[in-house]
């Protein structure tokens, strides 16, 4: 019966809800130390310039991991989904930045269109592809990331008094008016989204995001997406529809992506499409993989980890890479290895113990 | 009225008849066992229960509701859950969580209610957590409840598995192979536990079995498969006693 005390103390906080809260306030710790150092400009300019990039790329791996460590399917088309989002949402801003001149709603309505968007490609996309397992899935999505990249690359989109005007030609083929604007130019992408992204409206997002994330993975929704991968045979036989799960996972990465892109498109003046090709995509999935695949708060600390590192690494030029590659081969390892992992697991218990010890020592 | 009504069902995999012309009838309340030597089709026809095959010929009929050649989650829905032969637990999950993912069809909230925590999903929860854990009770596992799955010792494992089927809430519960790899002291507590479940859950229970203590100790009425075919059905005690049973499966 000595265990009642403790029982009722993990009903009232569970270990979940404890895991998730440390998250959060981790991520409110850095965005309030960097937001003190920035003010008093401690940070340099180009550390300045990477606190946007730093939540988009963390609110990315966060949503893959949905899909590769939550739902156990590997998915390459992040960056296709992001795209989508980032487009989709830099039109709706750039068309709407003089009827809707207050930022506080234009932004999150801009953000929210992003984010529906890309997941009504992800539901449409998802429809045939899931179908699909492990390497083809990975192939397939990877494709089609590819093509929404290239289609955006090839759109030109304007418009003039006598309405809009779509082209996959060329600039000429559009046939705007002299009073028309142009808002998508082939290749060269999008120019004039309001800068309209800051570092507190990218903690913010972050934020939702994990809360999003955690809630998802720890409800029954959840419950339901990590059975399917744990064993979809199982999981039919308790009743389970499985291409519905499946989709709705799908769709929320899908979702998160897209209002990444948002994020990311409005912080800057032009955007290409070319930007989304797939090494973003990969760039993501390693942050996933060396972040613990399933582990929420492993994708944040690795995205920023490695999103800082070649900037950090920059002084020493020459060497960049090598370190970066090196650090990337340590992490592999230690995350993925079942004996280093069971290594610092004992150790961390030993340390651990050794810290009681000597706080009963000092009770004494 | 039978609870489980099977007749001349049958399947074929291109030129193999793995199943012929077999039926059964099973009554509400009934422990039931399905014997026959490996590859008789025993495991087919839990296949064809459940909607994992669709037979080709025969009709199923559960609780007088047609229930042919539905997919496996109607079938569960309409209130038939099982057992796998090669254990198949959500391993990576903890012990609670694979009795509240089986209880997802009798306690339905929205996603959205999910990830916004709305008040829905506390009330629940709360309800699942109570419901999951009372199974658990009769299965001894309720103080295991926050390990992972894959962390339970083997015996554990097959309780868990029979915790999670009654969790779905079916009137039939089908067990395969309850009791391989049991020693004989896990044999007799399973059996009791299957006599529980009967009692307690108003349950009807199929098995297929090899442990021949097993299947004379609990079982009401059986039926023996020989190559696809049935060899014959009957009272437990009369059954094994059939000569065609001795020599096709038991052995003198």
């Amino acid at each position: 019966m000595k265990k009642e005390g403790a029982s009722a103390k993990t009903k009232f906080f569970k270990p979940q809800t404890r895991k998730s809260f440390i998250t959060y306030a981790m991520v409110i710790v850095a965005f309030v130390v960097m937001q003190i150092l920035s003010s008093g400009g401690y940070i340099s300019s180009m550390l300045t310039g990477l606190l946007v990039p730093l939540c988009v790329y963390s609110i990315l791996a966060v949503s893959l991991n949905l899909t590769v460590g939550i739902l156990g399917e590997l998915s390459l088309g992040q960056a296709g989904f992001m795209c989508v989002g980032a487009y989709t949402s830099a039109i709706f801003s750039i068309v709407t930045s003089e009827t809707i001149e207050n930022v506080w709603i234009r932004f999150p309505l801009a953000i929210l269109i992003g984010g529906i968007i890309a997941a009504v490609f992800g539901i449409l996309i998802g429809i045939p592809v899931l179908r699909l397992k492990g390497d083809y899935l990975a192939i397939v999505t990877l494709a089609f990331g590819e093509i929404i990249k290239n289609v955006f690359a090839a759109l030109y989109l304007g418009y003039d008094s006598k309405g809009v005007h779509v082209s996959l030609k060329s600039l000429s083929n559009l046939n705007l008016e002299p009073d028309g604007k142009l808002i998508l130019n082939g290749p060269q992408g999008i120019s004039g989204t309001p800068n309209d992204s800051t570092f507190i409206i990218g903690a913010v997002m972050l934020l939702i995001t994990l809360i999003i994330a955690y809630n998802f993975v720890y409800s029954r929704t959840g419950r339901a997406v990590m059975a399917i991968r744990d064993n979809v045979i199982a999981a039919e036989s308790v009743g389970l529809n499985i291409t519905k799960y499946k989709l709705v996972t799908f769709a929320l990465t899908a979702f998160l992506a897209g209002c990444a892109g948002a994020l990311y498109s409005h912080n800057f003046y032009t955007l290409q499409a070319s930007k989304f090709d797939y090494n973003l995509s990969i760039l993501i999935l390693v942050f996933v993989v060396l972040g613990g695949i399933g582990s929420i708060r492993g994708s944040v600390i690795a995205a920023i980890v490695l999103v800082l590192l070649p900037e950090m690494l920059r002084s020493i030029n020459s060497y960049r890479m090598l370190i970066y590659s090196i650090v990337l081969i340590v992490m592999m390892i230690i995350t993925s290895n079942e004996k280093t992992k069971t290594f610092i697991s004992a150790n961390t218990a030993k340390f651990k113990a050794l810290f009681k010890r000597e706080k009963v020592k000092e009770a004494e | 009225m039978a609870l489980l009504e099977v007749k001349n069902l049958g399947i074929s995999f291109g030129g193999l008849r793995a199943v012929d012309e077999f039926s059964i009838t099973i009554e509400k309340g009934q422990l039931y066992g399905l014997i026959g030597p490996n590859g008789a089709g025993k495991t087919t026809i839990f296949n064809m229960l459940t909607g994992v095959y669709k037979p080709t010929d025969g009709t199923i009929v559960l609780d007088g509701k047609n229930i042919t050649g539905k997919n496996t989650i109607e079938i569960n829905r309409a209130g038939i859950a099982r057992t796998f032969q090669n254990i198949r637990l959500f391993k990576d999950m903890t012990v609670l969580d694979n009795v509240k993912v089986a209880l997802h069809n009798h306690y339905k909230y929205s996603t959205f209610t999910g990830v916004f925590r709305l008040p829905r999903y506390f009330k629940l929860e709360k309800a699942m957590d109570a419901k999951a854990l009372e199974l658990l009770k009769v299965f001894e596992l309720d103080d295991k409840a926050s390990l992972l799955a894959s962390g339970l010792p083997y015996g554990d494992q097959r309780k868990l598995e029979i915790a999670r089927a009654l969790a779905t809430q079916p009137k039939l519960l089908l067990l395969d192979e309850p009791a391989a790899g049991m020693n004989p002291n896990e044999t007799a507590e399973l059996m009791d536990t299957i006599r529980f479940v009967r009692d307690n859950f108003d349950m009807t229970v199929l098995l297929i079995e090899h442990d021949m203590s097993l299947v004379s100790g609990i079982c009401e009425k059986l039926s023996v498969l020989n190559f696809g075919q049935l060899l014959c059905e009957g009272k437990t005690a009369e059954v094994l006693k059939n000569p065609e049973v001795i020599t096709a499966y038991l052995g003198e």
